[in-house]
C-alpha cells in the first residue's frame, strides 16, 4: 500500500500518522504545509516529502490538496483529525469523490490489502469497522495523540537539514474567503505534552469549580483536561476538550474529576500511564479505567489533594515535557 | 435572504439495542432533532427576521422525521422539505452530501446553507463540508457566531488553537456548533400553521440523482463489522482520599523521574 499523510503548518501530528503508516505501508509520502518540517518527517518514516502551498483559507487549502492528491494516486490518504484536518479531508474527499472515515481510533490492513478503518460509533458504544473497497484514495483522520509521537533525533543531520523535498503545484485556486482576526486560545498548546492531567466533567458543576483543579494541576506541573459534556456546559474552553471529539492525550498520570466516564472521553484518555478517578457513584464507567478509585466528592477530595501539596512543599512540582 | 437549513433526527439516548439477529434495534429509542442542528435553525430564523427572505428546513430520513419537520414549522421556519426514499437508506457521508447537494441545488438557490457541525449519533461532522465541496461554495466549520455585515457574512469559528474570524462572499456554508444559539419556542400561531402546512417531499429521481449514486451504491465506504466495545479495562484499587493524598506526591515523582 502507498500511502500519503498530509501534515499541517500548525502543529506535528502527521509524525504519528507517518510512523504509524509505516508499518502498514510500502511507501509513505507526507504532504507538508511547511517545508521546515521535512527533515522531521522523514526522520518519522516518510519516504518522500511533498510540499503543498499555504492557502489563506481552508476550502481554498482543500481545493489544492485534491488536486495534488490526485495527480499523486496514492492508495490511502490520511489526516490528523484536528478541526482543520477534518475539514480538509472532507473537502478534498467530496472533490474526488471518495470514502472517508472520521476520527478512527484504530487503522490496519485487510488480508487483501484494504485499509481497516475503526472508529468508535453510537457515542463510543460500539467499534465500526470500515472500509472503502472500490474508490481511491481511502481516507481517514485520526485524532491527535492516537498514535504516539515518534523519539525525535536528538541532534539534526546536515544532511537532513536538506531532505529533498519535491513541489507540486496544482491548477489555480480562488480565494473562497478571508480571514479577519485569529484569537489564540490560552492553554491550548500544553494538554497534549502534558505529563499529568487533571480532568474534570459535567459533575464540577460551574467554571469556578473548574478554577478549582486549575489550581491542582498548577501545583502538580499539569495542566487541565475536560469531558464534551463540561465544555459543552460553558464550564471551560474547547482547547481543554478530551475524547472523540476534542484531543486524545497519553499523559504519565491522569486524575479524573466527576466525570462519568462515557467511551466518548475515555477513548481520548486511556492510553494514560496511571488513573486515578473520583466519582460518588462507584458504577460509574470511569472506574474501568481507574488504576486508582476514590468513591467520594470530587470538590472535598481536590481539596485534599491541594491542601496536601500545599503542606508537603518539599517536592516539587513536576514539570511539563516541552 | 434565502437559508437553507439541513437538520437530522437522531435517537435521544446513545445506549444500544440489539435484536436477536445482532441488528441495531433504532426504532425503539425517541427521536429529536439533533442538537447542533437546533443551533442552525436559530441563526438561520434571526438573519432572516433581521434581513427578510426565507428559512427552508430540509432533511433526509425516514418518513418519521415529518414530525420533527413540522415542529420546526411552529418554531418559525417557512418552508420544509422530506428527501426519504428507500433508495437512500445506508447513504454514507458522501452519498448523504451529494443528495443534499442535489436538493439545495433544485430548491434553491440559497444565499446560506447552515448544518449542525456534527451528528450527535453518526458524530463524523463531514456532511456540511461535504456538500458545500460540491457546491464549491465558502464554508466555515465549527462556528459559533455570524452575523450579516455590509452584504456578506461574517463569522466567528472555533478551532483548537484559537478563534479565527471570517468574511464570507454568499452564497457559503456554515456548520454551527451545539451551544451557539438556543432554538426559540414554539408560538401559538406557529402550532397552528403547523398543523396544516405541507411538508413538500422530494424523491433521488427528481432531484436529477441516479440509482448507481443513492443509498449504499452510492457510498464509496461500507461498515464491515460491529462490535461492542471492550478495550482498556483495569483492574481498580479501592482507596479513601486520604490515602491518595499520601501517595499523591510519591506518584508525582514517579512522572518526574
Amino acid at each position: 500500500m502507498t500511502t500519503a499523510v498530509y501534515c499541517e503548518a500548525a502543529h506535528l501530528h502527521g509524525l504519528e500518522l507517518i510512523a504509524a503508516a509505516r508499518r502498514f505501508s510500502q511507501s509513505v509520502t507526507a504532504l507538508c504545509e511547511d517545508a521546515a518540517h521535512a527533515q522531521a518527517c522523514r526522520a518519522a518514516g516518510a519516504d518522500e516529502v511533498i510540499r503543498i502551498p499555504l492557502s489563506k483559507d481552508d476550502c481554498a487549502q482543500g481545493t489544492m490538496a485534491a488536486q495534488i492528491i490526485g495527480q499523486l494516486g496514492p492508495d490511502s490518504v490520511l489526516f490528523p483529525a484536528t478541526v482543520r484536518g477534518r475539514f480538509l479531508s472532507a473537502w478534498v474527499a467530496a472533490k474526488i469523490e471518495t470514502g472517508l472515515t472520521a476520527d478512527c481510533t484504530a487503522l490496519s490492513v485487510t488480508a487483501d490489502g484494504l485499509l481497516l478503518q475503526s472508529r468508535p460509533a453510537f457515542g463510543g458504544n460500539l467499534t465500526a469497522d470500515i472500509l472503502c473497497r472500490q474508490r481511491r484514495p481511502q481516507m481517514a483522520s485520526i485524532r491527535p495523540g492516537i498514535y504516539p509521537m515518534p523519539e525525535r533525533p536528538a541532534r539534526e543531520s546536515p544532511e537532513g537539514m536538506t531532505a529533498p523535498v519535491r513541489c507540486l503545484e496544482g491548477g489555480p485556486v480562488r480565494d473562497y474567503m478571508t480571514r479577519t482576526g485569529f484569537e489564540p486560545a490560552r492553554g491550548a498548546d500544553s494538554l497534549q505534552d502534558a505529563r499529568i492531567i487533571v480532568a474534570g466533567g459535567k459533575g464540577i458543576g460551574s467554571k469556578k469549580g473548574f478554577e478549582k483543579l486549575f489550581r491542582l494541576a498548577a501545583l502538580l506541573g499539569g495542566a487541565v483536561g475536560a469531558t464534551r459534556s463540561a465544555v459543552d456546559a460553558g464550564y471551560i474552553g474547547y482547547a481543554h476538550q478530551i475524547g472523540q471529539t476534542g484531543v486524545a492525550v497519553r499523559p504519565e498520570l491522569y486524575i479524573a474529576f466527576g466525570i462519568s466516564g462515557a467511551i466518548q472521553h475515555t477513548v481520548g484518555m486511556n492510553a494514560s500511564r496511571t488513573v486515578i478517578a473520583v466519582n460518588r457513584d462507584r458504577l460509574a464507567p470511569i472506574f474501568r479505567c481507574a488504576d486508582i478509585g476514590i468513591a467520594g466528592d470530587w470538590e472535598e477530595t481536590a481539596d485534599a489533594m491541594i491542601a496536601s501539596l500545599e503542606k508537603g512543599s518539599g517536592s516539587a512540582p513536576a514539570s511539563g515535557r516541552g | 435572504m434565502n437559508i437553507l437549513c439541513l437538520v437530522k433526527q437522531v435517537p435521544d439516548s446513545l445506549e444500544v439495542h440489539m435484536g436477536s439477529d445482532l441488528t441495531l434495534q433504532r426504532d425503539f429509542v425517541a427521536q429529536i432533532l439533533n442538537p447542533a442542528d437546533e443551533s442552525a435553525v436559530e441563526l438561520a430564523l434571526r438573519l432572516r427576521d433581521a434581513h427578510g427572505g426565507s428559512v427552508t428546513a430540509l432533511s433526509m430520513g425516514p418518513a418519521r422525521a415529518e414530525g420533527t419537520l413540522r415542529e420546526l414549522i411552529a418554531r418559525g421556519v417557512d418552508r420544509a422539505a422530506l428527501l426519504s426514499a428507500p433508495a437512500c437508506a445506508g447513504s454514507d457521508t458522501l452519498a448523504t452530501a451529494r443528495a443534499l447537494s442535489a436538493a439545495a441545488r433544485a430548491m434553491g438557490p440559497f444565499d446560506l446553507l447552515i448544518f449542525g457541525r456534527r451528528a450527535q449519533d453518526g458524530e463524523t461532522g463531514q456532511v456540511g463540508p461535504m456538500t458545500a465541496a460540491l457546491l464549491d461554495i465558502p464554508c466555515v466549520a465549527n462556528a459559533v457566531q455570524a452575523q450579516m455585515e455590509d452584504g456578506r457574512l461574517s463569522a466567528r469559528q472555533l478551532t483548537e488553537a484559537g478563534t479565527a474570524d471570517w468574511r464570507i462572499s454568499l452564497p457559503a456554508a456554515l456548520t454551527l456548533c451545539e451551544w451557539s444559539y438556543a432554538l426559540r419556542l414554539p408560538t401559538f400561531s406557529g402550532l397552528r400553521r403547523a398543523k396544516t402546512a405541507e411538508i413538500e417531499r422530494l424523491s433521488p429521481g427528481q432531484l436529477g440523482l441516479r440509482p448507481e449514486e443513492c443509498g449504499l451504491k452510492g457510498s464509496p465506504t461500507r461498515v464491515v463489522k460491529v462490535s461492542v466495545r471492550e478495550s482498556g479495562v483495569r483492574q481498580t484499587q479501592w482507596m479513601t482520599k486520604d490515602a491518595v493524598c499520601e501517595r499523591l506526591s510519591e506518584l508525582v515523582r514517579e512522572v518526574k523521574a
